[in-house]
């Protein structure tokens, strides 16, 4: 029941949101249950540090057979940033989203993304695993093309077909791993795999459509078109949900498959990973300080940063894979917080082009200071979340002797600190061009939620950045556990409640 | 223009195929049948009385918004899964009722039945929705 409230919470506001009628109560609704959902990650940690591996077995059906709900270490932090994101953008979306769209169900699909990301967190069979991301997959995509602007329904649309062909590699990749091994319980899979290890490259077919996806998923080189293509479309509280949550949920997976299947197949696998992060790493950010909007710049980032999990996951060390999650969790909070800052501006002046914007910080310091908070701590500035994470990962790359991804991690990140300057400057500090000055009608409009929600955002990228080591040595237990499959293992087939 | 035998025909086949579908309903778990099955025969009863009479007017047979319909087969589903939390057992195991023997033999009363009950309600919600938006987008209200 424990893992089970991670699931149900949102089920039932969804369901609450279908009998209830009126727009102002559903959102008082989605604060409440945003809330409940915090609070029960939060109440899952004492639990998590006490047992190891939080299992649960639906129906009481045991573990091969029946559905396993799993919660290590690793899921019950991602559980937790999860929560944390979806509150505050909940606060965000309460002022941001104009009332036709929460009328028609804006909460309602972003609880069916919660329920998804929740759901794959704590999956312990793969073709659960795929269920989750089918669900986070269609309520994603009625929530970016919700309001149907033209700009929406064409970035919907990139989105949508591009998931599906990597639903499609999922799901024939989950056919294809049943009809070799005869199981799916992700626990079970392993405990095979690691006694047959001579079957691993007559696995690899099905692996590798199965990576393929979660690489779709993520965001990866070189399967990232869609990201850019789409996230810069729906309304900024929509896309700073998506862009906190969803590539994250491919990358999850991703360390999950690695740590409990893929190691076999070290020689093969680790180069591949590695590469594509450093790929990914690079590109992206390239990419991105070639572009001049707003949110399209932040999206080029997201597949940079994803790129630096990607690499601490390929130096597979305890000291690699904390960072990996401690950058996975930092990446979280910044670039939320980086499109939250977005959308306000967004709002004010009714346009993210860089040319045409400027003096924002003359006329709202605060909100510039929060946009600087989180774009210095992307590009990794002292006392901030940012360069723990990313000193974190050069660190354990030095450690594991990857000298030149080391040096390659650097040097990118001197290119986003290059972007990050560029937002700043063009939309914060130059004067506004007299040629092209866009006249909006200057209208008074609230803002005090979206502030709050921003600000504690805020607050939390400095805390992780200055109190950062409990955040370390939880990260460091979590990547323990990881390294030890034969714990999962352990505790999901000999399960007695 | 009215066709009368189409509209007997129509009230007709929505009485006999919801006494099919609930038949499927109670003999769903151990045979051939169950929720969405049923939910969908069920459904077609009413979607040719909405092709015959119009949509507004299975609107009204329903009574309730079909928005209403899909949250109230999901409460239903969320009850069963949460019931057995009382018996002390995992969340979603079965738990039947012992009945005497003259019932049992036909029906089984438990929290599958109410799980699948949901179902069959909310397929119901679902489809009626799809069909009503799809005929009031269309104008198709004879």
């Amino acid at each position: 029941m424990i893992l089970l409230a991670h699931i149900l919470l949102p089920f039932t506001y969804i369901l609450l949101a279908l009998l209830i009628k009126k727009a102002s109560i559903k959102s008082r609704l989605a604060v409440l249950f945003a809330t409940f959902n915090l609070l029960w990650a939060l109440a899952l940690l004492p639990i998590v540090q006490i047992k190891d591996i939080i299992v649960v077995q639906v129906g009481g059906w045991a573990a091969p057979y029946g559905i396993s709900l799993v919660a290590d270490r690793f899921s019950v932090f991602m559980l937790i940033m999860t929560a944390i994101i979806f509150f505050l953008v909940t606060i965000y979306a309460t002022q941001s989203v104009d009332k036709a769209r929460r009328k028609s169900g804006h909460f309602f699909f972003t609880f069916g993304i919660l329920m998804g990301v929740n759901g794959s967190f704590i999956a312990g069979d793969v073709f659960n695993l795929y269920v989750w991301y089918e669900v986070m997959l269609m309520s994603s995509f009625i929530l970016m093309s919700l309001g149907g602007e033209r700009a929406q329904m064409e970035g919907s649309i990139k989105y949508l077909i591009l998931n599906l062909i990597s639903a499609l590699f999922f799901v024939s990749g989950v056919g294809l791993l049943y009809g070799n091994l005869g199981t799916l319980n992700m626990a079970d899979l392993s405990a095979i795999i690691s006694e047959k290890s001579d079957m691993l490259t007559h696995l690899n077919p099905a692996l590798i459509l199965m990576v393929v996806s979660f690489a779709i998923k993520g965001a990866l080189v070189p399967f990232f078109f869609w990201l850019p293509a789409s996230y810069h479309t729906p309304p900024p509280a929509v896309s700073a949900l998506l862009a906190g949550l969803l590539t994250k949920v491919g990358i999850y997976s991703l360390i999950r498959f690695y740590t409990l299947f893929l190691y076999h197949d070290a020689p093969f696998w680790n180069q591949l990973i590695l590469w594509m992060g450093v790929l990914s790493m690079v590109i992206g950010v390239f990419a991105a300080s070639s572009q001049f909007d707003f949110r399209k710049i932040l999206s080029f980032h997201i597949i940079s940063q994803v790129g630096y999990v990607v690499i601490g996951l390929g130096f597979y060390t305890v000291s690699g894979i904390a960072a990996a999650m401690f950058f996975l969790a930092h990446n979280m909070l910044s670039k939320t917080n980086a499109f939250l800052v977005a959308g306000w501006v967004k709002r004010q002046k009714g346009t993210l082009n860089l040319k045409t914007l400027g003096e924002v910080y003359k006329e709202s310091p605060i909100w510039g200071v929060l946009f600087f908070i989180s774009a210095f701590s992307l590009a990794g500035l002292p006392p901030l979340s940012g360069f723990i994470g990313k000193y974190l990962i050069i660190k354990a790359g030095i450690e594991a002797n990857y000298i030149v991804v080391a040096l390659i991690a650097l040097f990118v990140g001197l290119f986003t600190l290059f972007s990050m300057v560029k937002i700043w400057l063009e939309v914060f500090w130059k004067d506004v061009p007299k040629d092209r000055v866009v006249k909006i009608p200057q209208k008074k409009r609230k803002s005090q939620y979206m502030l709050t929600s921003s600000l504690i955002m805020a607050i939390l990228i400095v805390v992780m950045g200055l109190w950062a080591q409990p955040i370390v040595t939880y990260c460091e237990q979590a990547a323990v556990d990881l390294l030890n499959p034969e714990l999962y293992i352990d505790k999901v087939l000999n399960f007695s409640r | 223009m009215r066709n009368l035998i189409l509209e007997k025909i129509a009230v007709l086949y929505l009485r006999a195929i919801l006494i099919v579908s609930v038949w499927l309903l109670l003999r769903g778990h151990n045979e051939p049948g169950g929720g969405f099955i049923a939910g969908i025969i069920a459904s077609t009863g009413f979607i040719l009385y909405a092709i015959v009479y119009g949509s507004t007017a299975v609107e009204k047979l329903l009574r309730y918004n079909t928005r209403n319909w899909i949250g109230s087969g999901l409460l239903i589903i969320l009850i069963a899964v949460v019931l057995p939390i009382i018996w002390g057992k995992p969340a979603m195991s079965s738990i039947w009722m012992t009945l005497p023997d003259s019932i049992s033999a036909y029906v089984h009363i438990g929290t599958p039945l109410l799980f699948d009950i949901g179902v069959y309600v909310s397929v119901i919600g679902i489809i009626l929705s799809i069909i009503i938006t799809i005929m009031d987008v269309l104008k198709w209200n004879s």
